[in-house]
């Protein structure tokens, strides 16, 4: 993991104490858990981090405030990552964030693990099908590894992204009907129509 | 008799005077004046004090109260009530007749003022029609005065001598100098001349009385203008302090009351029933005044009142102190106190030094053990020497609370200094049994008035606000150990406030937590504060740096700060919090310092 700690902004919020603790009163709790989910994602989005290991990330700077000696504990992290996964219309954040175990049986422990969406899967398929656009590759083919780490799309946001959000991205925009992906599971090629 | 002015407390209550006691209080209560009800005056609470019978209106009672004072009432009557079964109409509620002490100076007075003895007749008029200007004699008492042939006093006519019955057979007191009995006509001339002072002047007195009456009539008013007062009589001219004559003692009427008798005067004009006014306050009662008990109670008033009748109470204001140590020597149960006290009358032997302290010591507790001995003898010695008692358990207790502990001395006096608030305590004692409500209303007024009396300031010195169960504590404290409130009734009582729009409310917090507010304190008052509060948080510097922007965040709070800041006490404090952070004016920080409380930041939109 790349750490970029000092040059991230941290919004004033970051260095209120209170914001530490989960509130009681609800719409004081509301404002909490948006000002933690914008946190979050800007965190990701300046780390270029896709996922987010809550186990791993309880320590760093983003859930520890070591100038004021102040966390976010496991649970409460969890509560706020649970809030962005879910809809608006549940009262959530707006599927902001995905678990990638919160049914998992395996040897990880539940919802340790998520992806944190500061872009959603359907924001990229838009980015990645405007890219295909404006550099009039329509027609074209190319492989995933190509896309995510390609010299051509070192300008742009998607440039070495995770595999899994970049295929659950361009599962997207197959079922739009914009691409058609073929080959093997790991050497996947996309056709851009 | 005067219907007087009552001062209410903030409860309602009339405002003791200082040495009165509260005896009795009885609610459903209805005035009436000889056989008419007042108006404006039929359901309200009658107060027995050792000094005064209030009446307290339920509706508007800041202008229906009246007070009426004891020394003035000669007797009180218990008149049973009656009811038929069936016929509602006639039942008649029991009622306590309260008879006006006859007014001896009042013919002398009326005459003084009123130039005109017609005029001067009709502000005795009896109230009620049919007894109007009656050529009989009057069965009221007639100060009149009689001439001694002898010695020429001036003697009194006596109260029961009555002109129309009287014959020469009549047994006539002697005079009061020489001592030699009246010739019969000599009393009755008398008798007839004040008679006709009062009534329409007769013939046959006429001759007798105008050198007497109308000159003294111009110049009494000629002479209320310098200030002094003419006697009625013989025309002195007395200090106006004086209430007798100097020159041949008749009584005379002070300024004040004359004018008070005038606007009387002016107001028998008006036709029975007797009083047409909206209020009664500064009227007179010639005949009697009759209180009707419609929920009970009437006995024990009538009790307690010829109770407070007898003693007169109103006479110990200026009471002598417990006689000194002297009486010690005739007490044969203190031997010691012969050799060692000295005679007060003799010398007093002035010790010096540590002898003479000792000695000093010695007299102040032969007379504590005086006072103590004589108070406990028996109850009524204790009820005469209550003020010295409580009195001396104040020093006690502030003594032994210097001695034991320091911190609390400022408690302790003011524990001490409510015991002058005991007059004001309502008892169950105070009441007929049967009435729960009304001792709850009345322990309700009763706790109303203690939390918002200015000269303890209990509810002031809590921040305005403070929780039940130290109410509970600090007013049961007060009591000193007798007639204590239970907690059940206590919280009843707490909350009849509302209802009876006392200045005090109770209120629940979220907890279930109880206390006591006045009554427009609100929570919006208290979120100002508190916001005020963090305002300035703002705005001065943190005594050590702080790793978040005060200029932003200002600082946090605890509850103990709070209670501080506000003189509330913790819990009260913690509640408050919680009611500001419900409201989203605070937010809080758990951490290992404790719960602490911030202003809300995170609800303004920062990004």
């Amino acid at each position: 993991m790349t750490t970029t700690t000092t040059s991230f902004p941290f919004p004033p919020t970051y260095n209120f104490p209170p914001f530490f603790t989960p509130q009681p009163n609800t719409n004081t709790r509301l404002s909490q858990l948006e000002k933690w989910s914008s946190l979050i994602q800007a965190w990701c989005r300046h780390h270029r981090q896709y996922r987010l290991s809550l186990v791993d990330a309880i320590d760093s700077p983003l859930f520890h405030n070591t100038a004021l000696r102040k966390r976010l504990d496991l649970a409460a992290a969890r509560d706020v990552l649970d809030w962005m996964a879910k809809s608006e219309e549940e009262g959530g954040g707006g599927r902001r964030a995905e678990w990638l175990d919160a049914n998992a049986g395996g040897n990880a422990a539940p919802k340790s693990v998520a992806y944190i969406w500061w872009r959603r899967p359907e924001e990229w398929a838009d980015v990645v099908a405007d890219w295909v656009e404006n550099t009039g590759q329509r027609g074209s083919v190319l492989t995933v590894y190509e896309l995510v780490q390609g010299e051509a799309t070192v300008s742009q946001d998607f440039h070495g992204m995770d595999n899994d959000v970049m295929m659950k991205t361009l599962n997207i925009l197959v079922k739009r009907g914009k691409i058609q992906i073929f080959g093997n599971e790991g050497e996947e090629g996309v056709k851009f129509f | 008799m005067f219907f007087k002015s009552l001062d209410l407390t903030t409860a309602l209550r009339p405002l003791l005077l200082p040495d009165e006691t509260l005896l009795f209080v009885q609610d459903a209560v209805g005035l009436y004046e000889g056989k008419y009800k007042i108006p404006n005056y039929q359901n309200g609470h009658a107060y027995l004090t050792s000094h005064r019978v209030c009446y307290v209106a339920t509706e508007d009672p800041r202008k229906y109260c009246v007070g009426i004072d004891l020394k003035e009432i000669d007797r009180a009557e218990y008149q049973v009530g009656s009811s038929r079964s069936g016929a509602r109409f006639l039942t008649s509620s029991p009622k306590v007749t309260i008879y006006p002490k006859p007014q001896n100076s009042k013919t002398d007075k009326s005459r003084s003022t009123t130039s005109s003895p017609a005029i001067s007749q009709q502000s005795t008029l009896h109230p009620l029609p049919h007894t109007g200007p009656s050529k009989s004699p009057s069965p009221k008492p007639i100060n009149a005065t009689w001439i001694c042939p002898i010695c020429t006093f001036s003697n009194p006519v006596p109260s029961n001598f009555d002109p129309a019955t009287a014959t020469a057979t009549t047994n006539l007191p002697p005079c009061l100098a020489c001592g030699i009995k009246p010739p019969f006509t000599t009393v009755l001339k008398a008798a007839i001349t004040a008679a006709a002072s009062r009534d329409p002047p007769l013939p046959g007195a006429s001759s007798l009385a105008p050198e007497e009456n109308t000159p003294t009539g111009k110049e009494r008013r000629g002479s209320n203008t310098a200030g002094s007062v003419s006697c009625p009589r013989c025309t002195f001219v007395n200090h106006p302090s004086l209430i007798e004559c100097e020159i041949c003692g008749a009584p005379l009427m002070p300024k004040g009351a004359a004018s008070l008798l005038d606007s009387g005067g002016n107001r028998a004009d008006s036709p029975a029933p007797f009083f047409q006014q909206a209020r009664l306050v500064n009227t007179e009662v010639s005949e009697s005044i009759k209180l009707s008990f419609r929920d009970g109670g009437e006995k024990t008033f009538h009790e307690r009142l010829k109770d407070a009748l007898v003693q007169r109470k109103w006479l110990l204001q200026n009471a002598p102190p417990v006689p000194p140590p002297a009486q010690v020597t005739s007490s044969p149960g203190a031997p010691a106190a012969i050799l060692e006290s000295p005679q007060p009358a003799a010398p007093r032997v002035s010790a010096v030094g540590i002898a003479g302290l000792e000695q000093r010591g010695l007299e102040a507790r032969m007379n504590n053990q005086l006072v103590i001995g004589n108070a406990f003898e028996d109850l009524e010695a204790l009820m005469a020497s209550a003020k010295q008692i409580v009195a001396l358990a104040e020093t006690l207790a502030r003594e032994s609370g210097m001695a034991t502990n320091e911190g609390s001395a400022e408690t302790k006096a003011v524990l001490s200094e409510s015991v002058a608030a005991l007059g004001m305590v309502t008892t169950k004692d105070m009441l007929s049994s049967g009435s729960e409500t009304l001792y709850l209303s009345e322990l309700s007024r009763n706790l109303a008035e203690y939390l918002t009396d200015d000269r303890q300031g209990i509810l002031q010195r809590e921040g305005g606000i403070m929780s039940l169960i130290d109410l509970w504590a600090v007013f049961n404290r007060s009591r000193n150990g007798v007639e204590l409130v239970s907690p059940s009734e206590f919280q009843r009582a707490a909350q009849l406030w509302e209802k009876l729009k006392l200045p005090v409310r109770l209120r629940r917090f979220k907890s279930g937590l109880l206390v006591v507010q006045r009554y427009d304190w609100s929570d919006d008052k208290t979120v100002r504060q508190l916001q005020e509060w963090m305002e300035e948080l703002r705005r001065i510097p943190p005594e050590e740096p702080v790793p978040w922007d005060w200029l932003i965040f200002g600082r946090a709070v605890t509850a103990q700060e709070t209670a501080q800041r506000f003189k509330w006490s913790v819990g009260v404090a913690t509640e408050e919090l919680e009611m500001a952070e419900d409201r989203g004016v605070l937010c809080r920080e758990e951490g290992i310092e404790g719960l602490r409380f911030w202003g809300n930041y995170i609800v303004i939109p920062s990004d």
